[in-house]
């Protein structure tokens, strides 16, 4: 019966490559950043680490999970005020608020899962947008005195490692790099994991998924978790980079953005995130003076990009399991 | 003994068109059975009862003594039951190997946390249930095609890559649905072959199927149903002399179309 395989024509050509390759050597160059450039450029890159580690973990909801998160913003602003809140009301240092701020956003997305997984696609999505709105509400309204209000909370310390400050630029950008790769590490490892495989059968087919043993609802309670937990990790960062955090960061329109550039770097595409990133986070301070334009040019860009590149600007490649 | 499967009574109604109806029957460990009846008779509404796709109104479904009736699919997939679909469910944009890779999901002992770590201890698991897909590739004759798209193959090859997901994982129960479907004769006098070699390998097969030389050849035992009733059961034989059963396929004009 093999015989027929030789006769049917094979419409896509094999596209297994080797991926993942492009994240870890664009992070190796980037680690001479500070040797090269001065130190505004240093700024942008160590911000540039913090939301591609923001993206990355919007894309293990949204690309990986195939869940319409459009709430993303609302763990990484949980992970920046737990490190805001710990480190300047109760003295935590900051690496100390660190666990807790991964934690705390990722409970939070375990817990949202909940409610959240039954719905699908479009419902999901508007859904995701209510707990957007009602996170920067409650940071608003300052509950407790703790938060701030509309200004936020200023004045978070300076990270020190075995009583080494992180103060300069070059430092703050060497831990977020560092971090960075670490999460570059993590969603290679998520590539080849039991879990990682787990959400690509249920994004195809859900049913044939259930047949074969995956209990989706742990599947989407962790990938949720694992993608706000990122989150928190990029928040804490966030908090230590600007040293001040306020509800204007963690708005609808952040969510839309994070959403945006997984869709049009490439869903699941870990190299397709982080050019994403850089398009979105990156080019328009090159072109500073038109950065009030980045909407506009970001918005004819997704729009070409989907007319002509519906899979991303670099799409995810077939893995071998 | 006990049956390895059992049905109770069971019945199910969509939207007051009563599906199955009472519908008792028992699976002997070792046997291939087949559930057989003219189009609409609610054979895979009974898989898709069994499987846990669908939650029946009346009656038990026993698995080994044990009541198993409307737990999810995904556990019933751990009990050691799996099944493939009438209409190919293959994950679209897989090979073939990874499509049967995803059968040992529920091998993989690894926690979700030990996976991200990529430690040693995960990559050897990983290895060992890459050994065994291989293996069962191998023992479906589909290794030339391992690393082809699935849905690129031919309708009689992806349902052998759906038998060989469904198998991978060494289930106690395997159910087929309609596995000769879209199959030519000789693709259909193979399929035997496999049933057999299935069976040998110690895995319980029930299969719903429309050909019946493959049905006649291949089963221990044959239930009949139409409109969602038992109307005969028994050996091959048995069930082909039956008047009830040739009436139901030979049938009366209202009926439609028989289905061999």
């Amino acid at each position: 019966m093999s015989g027929h395989t030789q006769s049917q024509p094979v419409p896509p050509p094999s596209r297994f490559r080797v991926s993942g390759l492009a994240g870890p050597l664009l992070w190796a160059v980037g680690l001479a950043i500070p040797a090269v450039f001065d130190s505004s450029w240093v700024a942008i890159a160590a911000v540039f680490a913090i939301y591609a580690i923001n993206a990355l973990s919007e894309d293990v909801i949204l690309g990986r999970g195939g869940m319409f998160d459009m709430g993303h913003a609302v763990y990484f602003g949980i992970g920046a005020y737990v490190t805001a809140i710990l480190n300047t009301s109760f003295g935590w240092p900051i690496f100390a608020t660190l666990p807790a701020a991964i934690l705390l956003a990722a409970a939070a997305g375990a817990l949202l899962a909940g409610p959240l997984m039954r719905l699908r696609g479009d419902y999901l999505l508007v859904a995701t947008i209510g707990f957007n709105a009602i996170f920067v509400l409650t940071m608003q309204n300052d509950p407790g005195d703790i938060t701030g209000g509309s200004d936020g909370i200023t004045g978070i310390g300076v990270p020190s490692l075995f009583g080494l400050s992180l103060a300069s630029q070059s430092a703050m950008f060497w831990l977020d790099w560092v971090v960075l790769g670490v999460v570059l590490l993590l969603m290679r490892n998520l590539d080849r994991c039991e879990l990682g495989r787990a959400q690509r059968y249920l994004k195809q087919d859900e049913l044939a998924a259930a047949t074969l043993g995956v209990d989706a609802r742990k599947v989407k309670t962790q990938t949720f978790a694992l993608g706000a937990g990122l989150a928190g990790l990029a928040g804490t960062l966030f908090a230590v980079q600007l040293s001040t955090v306020s509800p204007a960061s963690f708005v609808f329109t952040e969510s839309v953005t994070l959403f945006a550039v997984v869709i049009v770097g490439g869903p699941g595409s870990v190299p397709g995130v982080l050019l994403g990133t850089a398009l979105m986070f990156v080019v328009p301070q090159i072109f500073r003076d038109f950065a009030q334009y980045r909407y506009f040019v970001f918005g004819i860009a997704m729009i070409a990009v989907m007319v002509l590149r519906p899979q991303g600007l670099w799409p995810q490649r077939r893995r071998r399991a | 003994m006990s049956a390895l499967l059992e049905l109770r009574g069971v019945g199910i109604s969509f939207g007051g068109m009563q599906a199955v109806d009472n519908l008792s029957l028992a699976i002997e460990d070792g046997h291939i059975a087949a559930l057989i009846g003219p189009n609409g008779a609610g054979k895979t509404t009974v898989f898709n009862m069994i499987t846990g796709v669908c939650r029946p109104n009346d009656g038990q479904i026993l698995w080994q003594g044990r009541d198993i009736t409307g737990l999810a699919p995904h556990r019933i997939a751990a009990l050691g039951i799996r099944r493939t679909f009438q209409t190919i469910r293959l994950f679209a944009d897989m090979s073939v190997f990874d499509n049967v890779r995803a059968g040992c999901h529920l091998r993989a002992r690894q926690r979700w946390w030990q996976g991200l770590l990529g430690l040693p201890a995960q990559r050897r698991e990983d290895a060992a249930l890459r050994e065994r897909t291989h293996d069962v590739l191998r023992r479906l004759d589909l290794d030339g095609v391992a690393d082809e798209p699935a849905v690129s193959l031919p309708y009689g090859l992806q349902r052998r890559v759906e038998m060989a997901r469904a198998l991978v994982a060494q289930p106690k129960l395997v159910i087929l649905d309609e596995p000769a479907a879209g199959l030519n004769d000789a693709e259909s006098a193979e399929l035997s072959q496999t049933i057999f070699a299935i069976r040998d390998s110690g895995v319980t097969v029930l299969l719903v199927e429309h050909d019946m030389n493959v049905v006649m050849n291949v089963t221990d035992h044959i239930v009949v149903i139409n409109f969602g009733r038992k109307i005969a059961e028994g050996d091959a034989t048995t069930v082909r002399d039956d008047p009830a059963v040739i009436e139901a396929y030979l049938g009366s004009d209202d009926e439609g179309e028989p289905a061999a």
